[in-house]
């Protein structure tokens, strides 16, 4: 082993100790006042600005909430046993604020931006505000690209588009993270050359988890970066062990990580996963800060802290580089209460909500959304000419099939025209259901949905209905791959293109093996 | 949070009648006086603080303690905080008049902290320093405290001027920390 000697080190450091400066240092400074369940009483810091991160003793980062005549509230991010009373605060005269740029993507971060996934610090010099004003009228326009999901109940049905605040709600193991994560992972698309070519641009994720287990969120990252869906993802995290101020902060963390790529022109998709815990960790903040409490104890701006994030979605005008920020909240129902304080709250801020039901995934319908009740308000604009024409039908044949589903019971009692609308919706309910982590290109949604709302399955038993979307799709890939090419660059169906579909699809009844 | 409002207003208005009637240098003196004797005096706040005592035998005990000590128009300020039942606040009271007339008359109450006792010159030098950077006439407050090791800190307001080798440790176990200093 190679040997070191004392006084060879102590040379090195008075040579690297030397360049070390002592000027007066000039800051601002107050004192603790009280401390105590996250919150600290705080006087002096005189000129202090709100959301303003102070330091405390033993590197407790604070941000200032409350601004007295004679004393300032802060919520600190850290432990509140680390700060007594009569310690000194310092003023870092920065405005919470997150690193935010293409660095990020494939990291795992708290809400303050430090990285929390061992792969060492995140080398940026862009830093924005957490609380960023939304944009007005004239900075905006319409939603007009979509969003694919790749689930085909909700790309045909319930359309998001780039720009557009979608609110994906349900109780709780009804599968609205699942929808969420698929949503990520099909975003893999957008990346490619090919997507490229036909003039689509590559969507940007951040998912952010507030309030969930770590295990849960570990999980989640482990599940996008086996699907390859970390290149183009940041994961903003404050779990449930951390203080509320964290969980509080979090989406407009997210928010601000989606805001850079809309502002550069880019496009970005970002997820709240989920909002109530959030509300209900504002509650504890505010009600810690002695504010009055309303509504199931929620504070008077509990509505703003909401419409505030989601109003940073937007479209960009061109003028401003067209780029996007999608939001898709998700929010936590009791028992499937939507008339609760918060779900309400949210339902009315976003563009439309996808509504995921326990009783349909409980009798297999996965993803569990009712068609019924789910809206999207704006997406339509942005579906694509081909699936807006199949969606047509499709949205049709399901609300008859849900009017009479009630009479389904009575069987062979009644009249054809019934039977067969029945017929034709349990093999369309059947055609929508969806493995996890699989979503399916527009171009195959397209067909199967085509096929089903054509009575291609009719003759068909509903058990079957998957294998033959599955056999159906295949065999339209390896004989008939020009019907999907025309379908992507020209977006539409043209009358030769159904006839060739129809004939298409009449050779593959011919060769289809039915079980029964 | 509450306290602070009144004694702002109450402290206001002693400023300013004391500006009209031209006699702000006796009631500062005044005031110092009272402050002074209520802080040193444990027993005395808190015959002030008692709900128990009438406000009368309260203003009889003043009376008795302060008069040929200070002016008439401070005894009737007192009397007048007494008589809408804000004696408690007295001493905060005296306290933000004695800042108000400070930020008035711009002066600013500059702490001192050292580790050693500053030489006479090492004061002058100090104050006239200070006058310049921050314009304004300055009073000094010394203090000597040990923790700083070597150094000074000067505080104004809330903002430090901070010359310490304490706060130079800090700042250079921070930078051996971040790994700017590298030891190869």
């Amino acid at each position: 082993m190679a040997e070191v000697r004392p006084d060879e080190i102590s040379a090195i450091l008075r040579k690297q100790l030397s360049g070390f400066e002592s000027e007066v240092d000039i800051y601002d400074v107050g004192t603790v006042l009280q401390i105590g369940d996250g919150i600290a009483r705080v006087y002096g810091l005189s000129k202090v600005m709100a959301t303003e991160l102070v330091e405390f003793p033993n590197d407790v980062i604070g941000m200032v909430l409350n601004l007295d005549e004679d004393s300032v509230g802060c919520v600190l991010f850290g432990e509140s046993s680390l700060v007594k009373e009569g310690d000194t605060v310092k003023r870092t005269k920065r405005v919470a604020s997150i690193p935010v740029g293409k660095e990020l993507l494939g990291r795992v971060v708290n809400p303050l931006g430090k990285p929390i996934d061992g792969k060492g610090a995140i080398n940026t010099d862009k830093f924005l505000p957490i609380e960023r004003k939304a944009l007005g009228v004239i900075q905006r326009q319409g939603v007009k690209e979509p969003v694919q999901t790749g689930i085909a109940a909700i790309d045909a049905m319930i359309p998001i588009g780039r720009g557009q605040r979608e609110l994906i709600i349900g109780d709780r193991q009804t599968g609205k993270t699942a929808v969420a994560i698929d949503a990520i992972i099909n975003q893999k698309n957008t990346h490619t050359e090919e997507a490229k070519s036909l003039g689509i641009k590559p969507v940007y994720c951040v998912y952010v988890a507030i309030g969930q287990k770590s295990s849960t969120v570990a999980q989640v990252v482990a599940k996008l970066q086996e699907h390859g869906a970390m290149d183009y993802t940041t994961v903003v995290v404050a779990s449930a062990w951390e203080p509320a101020p964290l969980q509080y902060i979090a989406p407009y963390s997210g928010a601000t990580l989606g805001e850079y790529f809309r502002d550069n022109g880019m496009h970005s998709l970002v997820i709240y996963d989920d909002l109530s815990k959030q509300a209900a960790a504002y509650r504890e903040l505010s009600l810690l800060l002695r504010r009055p409490p309303g509504r199931e104890a929620y504070p008077g701006d509990v509505f703003y802290l909401h419409s505030r994030l989601l109003e940073r979605a937007s479209k960009l005008s061109d003028e401003l580089g067209g780029g996007s920020l999608t939001a898709l909240p998700i929010i936590e129902t009791q028992q499937g209460d939507v008339s609760a304080y918060i779900p309400t709250n949210v339902i009315s801020i976003t563009d439309g909500q996808i509504y995921l039901e326990s009783s349909l995934f409980n009798s297999g319908v996965r993803p569990a959304i009712n068609v019924g009740i789910s809206v999207s308000r704006v997406g339509g604009n942005a579906q694509i000419k081909a699936m807006k024409k199949v969606a047509g039908s499709l949205k049709l044949d399901l609300a008859q099939y849900r009017e009479l589903e009630a009479f389904a019971k009575f069987g062979s009692d009644l009249d054809q025209s019934t039977l067969k609308t029945l017929n034709k919706g349990a093999r369309l309910v059947e055609l929508l259901k969806q493995g996890q982590y699989a979503p399916i290109p527009v171009e195959k949604q397209i067909v199967s949905i085509f096929l089903g709302t054509k009575g291609f399955m009719d003759s068909i038993i509903v058990a079957d209905v998957k294998r033959f979307e599955k056999e159906a799709l295949e065999y339209f890939e390896v004989k008939h791959r020009d019907i999907f090419e025309t379908l992507k660059k020209e977006k539409d169906i043209s009358k030769e293109l159904e006839a060739k579909i129809n004939s298409a699809a009449q050779d593959f009844l011919k060769v289809f093996k039915k079980t029964a | 949070m509450g306290d602070f409002r009144i004694l702002h207003r109450y402290a206001t208005s002693l400023l300013e009648t004391s500006l009209e009637k031209n006699n702000l240098d006796v009631v500062t003196i005044d005031f110092n006086l009272l402050v002074e004797t209520l802080e040193q005096s444990r027993e005395l706040q808190s015959m002030l603080d008692s709900p128990v005592i009438r406000p009368e035998l309260k203003l009889n005990i003043l009376r008795e303690i302060f008069d040929n000590k200070i002016s008439k128009d401070s005894m009737d300020f007192i009397e007048f905080v007494i008589s809408k039942n804000r004696e408690s606040l007295l001493s905060s009271i005296g306290k933000r008049f004695l800042e108000l007339r400070d930020d008035h008359l711009g002066i600013a109450n500059v702490f001192v902290t050292s580790v050693t006792e500053f030489s006479n010159d090492q004061k002058n030098l100090l104050q006239t320093r200070l006058e310049k950077i921050l314009d304004k006439k300055v009073r000094l407050n010394f203090k000597t405290d040990i923790i700083l090791v070597g150094g000074f800190i000067a505080k104004v307001n809330d903002t430090l001027y901070d010359a310490s080798i304490r706060h130079q440790l800090e700042l250079l176990k921070k930078q051996f920390l971040t790994g700017e200093i590298s030891l190869n």
